[in-house]
């Protein structure tokens, strides 16, 4: 039997071996530059009174009052509606955004690349800095809210849109094209059977998203359960924020659950 | 009648398609085109429909010059030039009606497609053409759960309710089994004979070219180099197409269990 021997392994470079090395000493460089920045004090993180106030704190969350039940889940619905109503209007408002960034159905070069600027640009805001500027603009109230809610989608779903669009089997818009079809109806026969799971499917997907966004949203007054965290917090009543958190995980457990279901169906 | 006078294309990446290109297609023939993959098969009748637009020569369909069409033109020359495709291009999530009444697209309005308001002879057509290929009981099934073979059945009725002067087909069965490819095949011509349409066929298996076709076309390079009746060509005369010795897999076979 002979012994087999592989061909021999390409040369490295110099650069080839030093290189993860320095990729090495580089992210080391980083982790601990950060670190000697921020400042721990680590003598007041395990001081007594970070003891005591756990000691304090943790048992009462663990401890839900119940008698609040009626105003936490009150305040959940409006929380669901809210990230409801916004999922809804940047479902549909994501639709043309979807079709003018997908590069097979737009062919101007200008309009195909603005409107993919666009969508990168609106999802760059945090729903949070976009909710300030609404409460700003229209009042602390659920509507700005679901302003921000409904703006920040968009830029996902739009850019998933166009994805969708861009995934499609585009000989069966050819074969239409071929026994006749006007662009319209290509659009309703070929190219909507097409798209519309996948973009329920991501609809679902991102209503689950802003249902925990919008969780976080009346802390800075823009509406639902949020508002009830800080009222909470700042009065230090930790049993009632442990029922907001009790209910907030069920909810959004809930919902994750159904969500998935429904979307196993969709596709 | 189809004639081709001096027709040359040349892609944008300077691939030449077609070059001089001088043939005439009599209604009711059924031409094969045979070649190797890229000789051009599917640019000559990809030409035809204007899916592809020839760069040079002049393509008459019935003495008019379609390569002068525009718009509106062209999708009327499309409502009677068929197609059917390899992959079938059937609308997946679709049901099977609803993919043959599209063959009706070019007759309808916009407004009355969308909302599905087909006339009676319209459904009725639609339902005889799938009769007609022996597929009638899958009218309400998505076509995403037909077999390859019913699929491209499918796509022949729609191709038929269309009602159109000449039907062309791109490989249609290269993506199917010997007895299905056969079976197809058959439908294809007794829809040629019955309906006197017209009917261009691209394949490349030698046996098949010549079981089906009246009139065989052969091209390499983007040239016509061999065109006859099918009754004067040899396995000498697809060497001299094909420009090398004839192989196995040049042939399907199967033909008898079709």
């Amino acid at each position: 039997m002979t012994e087999f021997t592989l061909p021999p392994k390409p040369k490295k470079t110099a650069w080839q071996k030093m290189r993860p090395y320095l990729i090495g000493i580089i992210l080391l460089a980083i982790y601990i530059w950060t670190f000697s920045s921020i400042e721990i004090r680590w003598s007041r993180v395990f001081s007594q009174h970070t003891v005591e106030s756990l000691t304090r704190v943790i048992p009462q969350l663990f401890s839900p009052d119940w008698s609040a039940f009626g105003k936490v889940m009150g305040l959940m619905w409006e929380t669901l509606l809210m990230a409801y109503t916004g999922t809804l209007m940047a479902a549909i408002l994501a639709v043309p955004f979807g079709f003018f960034a997908a590069s097979n159905m737009v062919k101007n070069k200008f309009l195909n690349t603005a409107s993919k600027w666009a969508l990168n640009a609106i999802r760059a805001f945090p729903e949070l800095v976009l909710a300030l500027m609404f409460v700003a603009a229209v009042g602390p109230r659920p509507f700005a809210g679901v302003i921000a809610i409904a703006i920040g989608s968009i830029g996902m779903l739009g850019k998933l849109y166009s994805e969708v669009i861009e995934s499609i089997d585009m000989n069966v818009v050819e074969a239409l094209e071929a026994n006749g079809a006007n662009k319209l109806q290509v659009l309703f026969y070929g190219i909507i059977p097409q798209i519309i799971p996948e973009f329920l499917s991501y609809a679902i997907y991102r209503f689950e998203i802003d249902v925990r966004a919008s969780t976080i949203l009346g802390i800075i007054g823009a509406g639902g359960i949020g508002t009830l965290i800080t009222i909470a917090t700042t009065n230090r009543n930790w049993s009632e924020v442990g029922l907001i958190l009790v209910v907030i995980i069920a909810v959004v457990t809930l919902i994750d659950i159904v969500s998935a279901q429904i979307r196993k169906r969709l596709v | 009648m189809i004639e081709f006078k001096d027709i040359s294309l040349v892609y944008p990446n300077g691939t030449q398609g077609l070059k001089n290109v001088n043939i005439q297609i009599n209604p009711g023939e059924f031409v094969v085109v045979v070649g190797l993959s890229g000789a051009g098969k599917s640019t000559l009748i990809r030409s035809i429909n204007r899916l592809v637009t020839p760069t040079h020569g002049e393509l008459l369909i019935d003495q008019e010059n379609i390569l002068n069409y525009r718009a509106r033109d062209l999708r009327k020359l499309r409502t009677k030039v068929g197609m059917i495709f390899q992959n079938y291009n059937l609308v997946k999530r679709s049901s099977v009606m609803k993919n043959v009444i599209s063959g009706r697209l070019g007759y309808t309005g916009t407004l009355r497609s969308l909302f599905n308001l087909y006339p009676k002879e319209d459904m009725a057509l639609a339902y005889r053409s799938l009769e007609r290929v022996n597929i009638s009981e899958k009218l309400y099934q998505r076509s995403d759960q037909l077999s390859g073979g019913q699929q491209q059945r499918v796509a022949i009725a729609r191709v038929l309710t269309q009602q159109p002067n000449i039907i062309l087909a791109d490989e249609p069965v290269a993506s199917l089994d010997p007895p299905t490819s056969h079976q197809v095949m058959t439908y294809l011509r007794k829809v040629n004979k019955e309906d006197h349409i017209t009917t261009i066929v691209n394949l490349h298996f030698i046996d098949m070219a010549m079981e089906y076709a009246d009139r065989i076309i052969g091209m390499r390079a983007g040239e016509v180099v061999y065109d006859g009746p099918v009754s004067e060509v040899c396995e000498a005369t697809f060497e001299e197409i094909y420009g090398r010795k004839i192989r196995d897999e040049d042939r399907v076979g199967g033909s008898d269990d079709a």
